[in-house]
């Protein structure tokens, strides 16, 4: 994808662990950690709002967008077993 | 009206769905010995012509093997309903634990509509090969079943339903 999402930079910056950013925003580690390696999806408001303002910076600042190829491959990534 | 839960229409539905399977393994169970029986009575060809049978088989001596493979059909029948019904209960299962677009339920929905359009076909084997081999008994039942097929065609629709909530589900799994 070509959202890059720059969290542990700015996190670096602010001199700010993972675990002390969760404990603020009231997002899991886990869910920072898939937000951080750029895993995530899909990103709420309520969750840029919260990060920018524990953060003190701007959402452009999170997350940037560089133009490239588009990988669209992991959308059929589920698995429909059961059978 | 509740979704989930003891009074709810899910837990009715539950109900009936485990009373249906062992009901099911029951009539198996029964359908099996039966077959088993009518097998082995069928080497005594003496015997099977005592007993009184209400049939359209000319024949006495083909009365046993007939009526062996009519309670073996049944028993593969049932056999049939047993999977949809377990795979029933399964999907059912991730309903009551708040998961229903579990991505296994597309698989199983799949195969539930391949096994009915398996028993429909199943069936018209079975009287195609009877009307061939007992063409004096009477053939009723090996016509075309558009509820049936119609049943299979919802089932398949339902699946891309689920296939399609699975996706969703996964997506919302990734929105943070």
């Amino acid at each position: 994808m070509a959202i890059l999402v720059r969290l542990d930079r700015v996190l670096l910056e602010r001199r700010m662990s993972l675990t002390e950013l969760a404990d603020r925003v009231g997002v899991t580690i886990a869910n920072l950690s898939i937000l951080k390696t750029g895993k995530a999806r899909a990103i709420r408001f309520s969750t840029l709002d919260a990060l920018c303002r524990e953060l003190g910076c701007q959402p452009g600042e999170i997350i940037s967008f560089e133009p490239g190829p588009v990988d669209f491959a992991d959308e059929d990534e589920v698995e429909y077993g059961g059978a | 009206m509740r979704t989930l839960g003891p009074g709810s229409v899910s837990s009715f539905l539950k109900i009936i769905l485990d009373v249906t399977w062992f009901v099911l393994w029951v009539v198996i169970g029964a359908l099996a010995l039966a077959a088993l029986a009518a097998l082995l009575l069928s080497f005594n060809t003496e015997l099977i012509s005592k007993i009184e049978l209400e049939t359209d088989i000319g024949d006495r001596r083909l009365l046993g093997p007939a009526l062996a493979s009519a309670l073996l059909a049944g028993a593969l029948y049932m056999g049939g309903v047993l999977l949809i019904v377990g795979n029933l209960r399964l999907i059912f299962k991730t309903l009551t634990a708040g998961d229903p677009f579990h991505p296994d339920n597309v698989g199983r929905l799949r195969l539930v509509g391949l096994i009915l359009a398996g028993l429909e076909l199943g069936r018209w084997a079975f009287w195609g090969v009877a009307a061939l081999l007992l063409p004096k008994v009477d053939q009723d039942g090996g016509g075309l079943n558009l509820t049936t097929w119609f049943s299979v065609m919802v089932v398949f629709v339902l699946a891309e339903v689920f296939r399609e909530g699975a996706r969703l589900r996964q997506e919302a799994e990734l929105t943070i």
